[in-house]
């Protein structure tokens, strides 16, 4: 699925642990791997790198290694255009600060130029910690289908063993509201129906996708489905959030909605799916 | 502080008990006929008000809503806080998140269904404002005023249409509720400047006022809605649910309501934007949402609705040619440009696009609201207002079989 991934390389605490996980995930996906790294090149960093590499046991003959200069997000997205990569990796904070080299700015600018699937990693780490627990957005949109198909794919590789799909309930209090204009049964009928509506949408993306071994529970919300999407998936302490790729555009930053929301308080390790 | 006599007292509570009955029974027959509750709510109002019990039972209309202008005043209060609160539920049913995610073909539906019925709704009664009953004043103001009432879809109306033909989630559906709440931000936007020229209190520029009310909207929408967004997880955690939230949000409608009153704008567009603030932000539970539509829908709304059949004789005011001429330019202005909106923006079929055009059609109480502004600071007659109920009435009822009519032609 993942052919050819890359890992936005700045020589950070946490490059070892970044490393460790793009080499996983090149072992899952059995994919190319390309480093970039945005910035000079000198002899000292180029060592580093290297006995990184050694360390950690790459298979150098499919690892290539870019030094670019310039703009890191752009130079970035350009490297993976010309490259034809599937998937970027790169390290995420949690929280954002302003000062912080890879989230901020350029992080976000990644994931809204992005012309591939990016993951994003709050907590990478030299062991292994394994994917056990995914989210994946199940809420009404049209990418929504090949979502949950392809999000079911990547945690199938990842060995993930329960998947949670979120679905909201759009504007429930307004529906509830004009529900309400009917008796009691009616009401509580109209309860029911706008919960249970939302469950048959996912089951019946479910019904003919290859779900291996997987456990999966469908979890309807009401509320728009980003924060939604958060909070859940702090409460269950998950592992990846799957969601779907949209480029979002100016307006979209003077009035933060959707995927902005998510970036502000990144909750887990996140991949933003492109198809 | 002044107080009620006894007598005040009963005779206030009777007219609130007597209110509520009436809206509560017609709006019960209005549900059996499958018609929006606010129908039987302002049938009731006209055969509580002149038009009825004042024309055939003269001596109780008198006793009940007109011997005792300590009461009424004091049921005018009543009133105003209804107005103030179903604008801060308008406001709350916008979901500025739907509207991005609907993107352009929402802006395009939305801004044909508000030009092309603002401008029918502006030019006609600009040529011709005797026959429409300018009451006095400013021509220019008046055909504005005309423009807007003509614009504004009733987003809760359109929801329960959507709901009931199973639309709701559909992509026309979305783009419907969509492009009906950038409407009603345009509109009263635009309303907001005109009623600032109207009432007592305008003493600001054009500029000055389109200045402070754009200003006032972007401040609400940015930096407003990041500090709801800060407080209310504090609410909800530390202060009793939903008690504590229902409460402060109330007191926050009325501190932004006052706030653009002594701006000069008046009351309504600061509980309609603090709506919108509060109903974007993403930590406003939607079971309290609910909880304050049920809340103001079923004890505000009615007594608003009721209130307006008791201050026009509509039989009295009631001007056949005067309706017809409002219904066809508020009918041919929304279907037209919803339509061609559709039609060009949404990729829908002309069918689709007639549909979209009937769907926005239905209007409802925010022309009422805005009407009664307008007459109340004496720009419209009573005729006009008349006309203006009856349109939104018709309009709301003939919108879902219209739709319906529509989408079953192949």
């Amino acid at each position: 699925m993942f052919q050819k991934i890359a890992l936005a390389v700045a020589f950070s605490p946490r490059i070892e642990a970044l490393l460790a996980e793009a080499r996983r995930l090149r072992i899952r996906f059995d994919a190319e791997l390309i480093l970039i790294h945005i910035g000079e090149k000198s002899a000292e960093l180029e060592d580093k790198l290297d006995a990184l590499l050694v360390k950690h046991q790459f298979d150098k003959s499919r690892v290539k290694i870019f030094w670019e200069e310039g703009k890191p997000a752009k130079q970035i997205l350009h490297i993976c255009k010309q490259e034809k990569v599937d998937l970027l990796i790169a390290g995420a904070l949690k929280k954002e600060g302003l000062l912080e080299y890879y989230i901020g700015s350029i992080a976000r600018k990644i994931i809204r130029k992005a012309d591939c699937s990016v993951m994003m990693l709050i907590e990478p780490s030299v062991e292994e910690k394994p994917f056990e627990r995914i989210v994946i957005n199940g809420t009404q949109l049209n990418q929504t289908p090949q979502v949950i198909a392809s999000g079911l794919a990547v945690a199938q590789r990842l060995d993930a063993q329960v998947i949670h799909i979120l679905n909201e309930i759009k504007m429930y209090g307004l529906q509830m509201a004009t529900a309400s204009e009917g008796c009691e049964d009616e009401v509580s009928q109209a309860r029911k129906q706008l919960v249970n509506e939302e469950i048959k949408y996912v089951e019946d993306i479910l019904k003919n996708i290859d779900k291996g071994t997987l456990k999966i529970n469908i979890k309807v919300t009401s509320g728009k489905w980003a924060p939604e999407l958060v909070k859940f998936s702090e409460k269950i302490n998950a592992n990846l959030i799957i969601l779907g790729h949209e480029k979002l555009g100016f307006f979209d930053r003077l009035f933060p909605h959707d995927l902005e929301d998510i970036l502000q308080n990144l909750p887990s390790n996140i991949l933003f799916l492109r198809s | 502080m002044e107080s009620l006599s006894h007598h005040d007292v009963i005779n206030l509570l009777l007219q609130l008990a007597t209110m509520l009955l009436m809206a509560r029974i017609f709006s019960e027959i209005a549900r059996k006929f499958n018609q929006p509750s606010v129908v039987g709510e302002l049938l009731a109002g006209i055969i509580l008000g002149p038009t009825i019990l004042g024309t055939f039972g003269p001596e109780a209309f008198e006793y009940m809503f007109a011997s005792n202008p300590q009461a009424n005043l004091a049921l005018d209060g009543f009133v105003q806080i209804a107005v103030i609160l179903l604008l801060f539920i308008a406001g709350l049913e916008v979901e500025l998140h739907l509207v991005f995610s609907q993107g352009k073909s929402a802006l395009s539906i939305s801004m044909l269904g508000l030009i092309v019925p603002f401008a029918l709704g502006f030019v006609v009664p600009y040529f011709m404002p005797e026959f429409f009953g300018l009451a006095e004043g400013n021509k220019l103001l008046f055909a504005l005023f005309m423009g807007t009432a003509m614009s504004i879809t009733a987003l809760p109306v359109v929801v329960r249409i959507l709901m009931d033909m199973n639309l709701f989630k559909s992509k026309m559906g979305m783009l419907i509720v969509a492009s009906a709440m950038v409407n009603d931000i345009i509109g009263w936007l635009i309303f907001s400047v005109i009623l600032s020229f109207m009432g007592k209190s305008g003493n600001l520029n054009l500029l000055e006022t389109i200045g402070i009310t754009v200003g006032f909207t972007l401040f609400m929408l940015t930096i407003g809605k990041a500090l709801l967004n800060k407080m209310l997880p504090w609410i909800n955690k530390k202060l009793s649910w939903p008690g504590g939230l229902l409460s402060l949000s109330m007191a926050f409608c009325f501190l932004a309501a006052a706030f653009t009153e002594w701006l000069g704008i008046h009351s309504i567009f600061g509980a309609f934007l603090l709506g919108v603030a509060l109903g974007d932000s993403d930590q406003m539970p939607e079971r309290a949402k609910e909880i304050v539509h049920q809340f103001i829908n079923n004890i505000f709304a009615p007594l608003f609705f009721v209130s307006i059949g008791l201050k026009v004789n509509f039989a009295a005011n009631f001007d056949l040619l005067l309706t017809l001429a409002v219904l066809v330019i508020s009918f041919a202005g929304k279907i037209i440009g919803s339509g061609i909106g559709a039609y060009k923006g949404g990729g829908f079929t002309k069918r689709e696009s007639l549909a979209v055009g009937f769907g926005m059609n239905a209007r409802g109480a925010m022309e009422i609201i805005l009407g009664l502004i307008a007459l109340e600071n004496g720009l419209i007659d009573e005729k006009l207002f008349v006309a203006l109920v009856i349109m939104a009435i018709v309009t709301s009822m003939t919108s879902g079989p219209l739709m319906k009519w529509s989408l079953s032609k192949k």
